[in-house]
């Protein structure tokens, strides 16, 4: 304990800055950035109709209600302030506070609720800046944890400096690179290295040629064929709210993916993005649970990759959005190969690159039955009238760390699920696949977009498969013991430390801060 | 029991309760009853002469064909009880069930989240109950019914205690 406070007394304490474990309260404009829209309809639904009369250059006011103005414009009085009273009002009752290896945030003032969430748990963290929060300069702090609903703690909104400087120290706490006391010295933000962007034209190209735009071409033929068909032309006036929705829908696309921008620190993987809104997403070491690269036939001629991945804190709800759980909208072969590598550091394989290439575009072999040619195992050729395409395809290989299954023959994907990511796995055969002597092999993961499945393994390749996948499971299972990313990697730690850039009026942090402490965390000095 | 060639080798699969038949036959009997005195009615109508529309070959083969589906669905229920296993190993759980479509699942102890017992009225009735096995997936649908209740605490239990032992992280 006293070999602790002299470590933090040694460091120079700064002032004005958020001493951590005092409660603090997000900014203040933030009730109204939120709540804008509703301002915005009180305003709207008051004034509009004494705008409209000053348009047509009538009486400010409604002849006919002309008694009744004052208690108009005192309801509207009443309702606005009702509105900013209860914006204030849940500013003033919404505090936070991060202590103790917790994160914990008080909200409500008729029906509190106090919510704490523990560091080490942190699945991601995103910083979301909407456009007019973005104005002000304010952004809101997402914090992950895996319950695949809703995010376990949203701070909106803080000035953009103090979401990161937060952002930093709720990581280097949930890594174990700080430790012990609560203390009050700025943690650094890690230092990141960018490693792949995408252009907003290759953005574009890939819009234009995802498979929406398909569907929407053979909509479009279908439409005019009919309409001159039938000779009515009246079904093009129909079709005006579809092409909004689908324009809308694109814009929300490009509004999203623009200025895509993935880095890597030791914090884990960054990935930053949006036009308006702009987003900035980190994936600490180790919390992906399952990725699949995708590409739809037309990209071929581009050579375009796509990669989604399951992240337990994001759920389903943001599948259906799309972007948190895209890892990379576009790119080519080598972004993929890098975003690969970044999210499985070890491979576990001799040659990654031929073994992701091969599990990218790779075919087997069309001859012998079951012949291993690029590592991956593939339907076995009595099978192919089940799978008249993809039995070359459909295959899998397991490396030392993760399981790589490929399939699709027009689609191609490739999806790698981590040995230890595993939860759970069930083989199925339906009577068809009994004739053939296939099984199916499903991986279940964290909700996500991604289903990890085996198609049409040979019988005896998939019973071989799944007993060994259970006991690799175990294995790295065992291998991975903490949830404190850095205090499991001890020889990396120093490392990290040496990468962080010297700051100017602070010495080098000690190197006891480094290493693993075991003693207990000091008692509740700020709570209160 | 014999095991499937979709089965890990080397397996004592442990059976549930022969009494889980009554259970499958109770629910098949409240579902397919009301259904086919449902489908029945166009049939009753159009014979007492009230409806015109559904020709009577149609009112005659809709309830035919749910007959012969619901039948089909009562002979498998057997089988498909007897399909239902479950084994424990060192470190994993396998469940297995089906017989056109069967389904060999494995969940390590490690991953269980929580194990839930739920008894319905009628596995009351014959002291049975349903063990239900959540780990952080949702795909996990790893569910055992038809235990003797004194087997359903017992494996609770002991999942519980051999989940603690081996809990991992996500």
């Amino acid at each position: 304990m006293s070999l602790e406070n002299d470590a933090t007394e040694s460091l120079p304490a700064k002032p004005e800055q958020t001493v951590d474990g005092d409660w603090n309260r997000v900014h203040p404009a933030s009730p109204f950035v939120r709540g804008w829209v509703a301002l915005a309809a009180v305003g709207f639904f008051f004034g509009r109709d004494a705008f409209e009369r000053m348009l047509q250059g009538r009486d400010f006011m409604d002849p006919n209600l002309s008694g009744r103005v004052p208690w108009l414009l005192a309801g509207g009085a009443v309702v606005l302030l009702l509105t900013v009273g209860g914006f204030i009002l849940s500013w003033y009752f919404t505090r936070y506070q991060v202590a103790e290896g917790y994160v914990r945030v008080n909200t409500g003032f008729l029906f509190k609720q106090q919510r704490q969430a523990r560091l080490d748990r942190v699945q991601a963290i995103d910083i979301v800046q909407p456009l007019l929060a973005r104005i002000f300069g304010l952004a809101e702090l997402k914090f992950e944890v895996a319950d695949a609903g809703e995010s376990a703690v949203r701070l909106a909104y803080l000035p953009l400096d103090q979401a990161k400087q937060l952002r930093a120290t709720i990581l280097a706490r949930a890594a174990g690179v700080v430790r012990g006391p609560e203390t009050m010295e700025e943690v650094p933000e890690a230092p990141e290295h960018v490693v792949l962007s995408v252009p907003p034209s290759r953005l574009i190209g890939s819009l234009l040629l995802s498979e929406q735009t398909i569907g929407i071409l053979l909509g479009a033929a279908v439409v005019v064929t009919t309409s001159v068909l039938f000779d009515n032309n009246a079904i093009f006036l129909a079709l005006i709210p579809g092409i909004l929705g689908i324009a809308a829908s694109y814009w929300s696309s490009f509004n999203k993916g623009y200025n895509f921008t993935a880095a890597i620190s030791p914090d884990g993987i960054r990935l930053r993005y949006g036009l308006l809104d702009t987003q900035a997403q980190t994936l600490p070491p180790g919390r992906i649970q399952a990725l699949m690269v995708a590409q739809p036939p037309i990209w071929r001629i581009f050579g375009w990759y796509r990669i989604h991945v399951n992240v337990a804190g994001y759920g389903l709800a943001a599948s259906t959005e799309g972007a948190r759980t895209m890892l990379l909208p576009v790119g080519l072969k080598p972004d993929v190969l890098r975003m690969m590598s970044l999210v499985l550091p070890d491979p576990g394989v001799e040659d990654p690159e031929r073994v992701f290439t091969a599990g990218l575009d790779g075919l087997g072999p069309a001859g012998t039955d079951s012949a291993m040619s690029d590592g991956f195992t593939t339907t076995p050729r009595r099978a192919r009238l089940l799978a008249p395409l993809g039995w070359r395809r459909n295959g899998f290989l397991a490396t030392k760390t993760a399981l790589l299954i490929r399939s699709g023959r027009w689609w191609h994907t490739l999806v790698m699920v981590p040995h230890q990511r595993t939860q759970s796995m069930a083989l199925h055969q339906g009577p068809w696949a009994r004739r053939f002597g296939v099984a199916d092999l499903v991986l279940h993961t964290t909700a996500g977009p991604v289903s990890p499945r085996v198609f049409q393994a040979g019988v005896e390749q998939a019973v071989q498969l799944f007993d060994q996948q259970a006991a690799r499971a175990r294995e790295a299972r065992k291998r991975q013991t903490s949830e404190q990313w850095l205090a499991q990697v001890a020889p990396q730690a120093p490392e990290v430390a040496a990468t962080q850039p010297a700051q100017p009026d602070q010495p080098t942090q000690p190197e006891s801060d480094m290493q693993p402490r075991t003693s207990p965390q000091q008692e509740d000095r700020h709570d209160g | 029991m014999h095991t499937e060639a979709i089965d890990p080798s080397g397996v004592q699969w442990l059976r549930v309760s022969p009494k889980y038949v009554t259970v499958r036959l109770v629910e098949w009997a409240i579902g397919n009853v009301l259904m086919l005195v449902v489908l029945s009615l166009p049939l009753i109508f159009v014979l007492l002469g009230w409806w015109r529309w559904p020709p009577l070959w149609l009112a005659i083969t809709v309830p035919a064909v749910t007959l012969v589906l619901a039948l089909w669905r009562l002979v498998l229920i057997p089988r498909q009880v007897r399909s239902i296993g479950y084994a424990e190993r060192d470190d994993d759980l396998l469940i297995r069930r089906g017989i056109f479509f069967q389904r060999t699942m494995v969940v390590p102890y490690g991953r269980m989240q929580y194990v839930d017992v739920a008894v319905g009225p009628v596995e009351r009735s014959l002291g049975l109950c349903t063990l239900k096995l959540h780990t952080a997936s949702a795909g996990t649908n790893a569910h055992l019914p038809g235990l003797p209740s004194a087997e359903g605490a017992r494996l609770r239990e002991q999942l519980s205690a051999r989940g603690e032992a081996r809990l991992a992280g996500l």
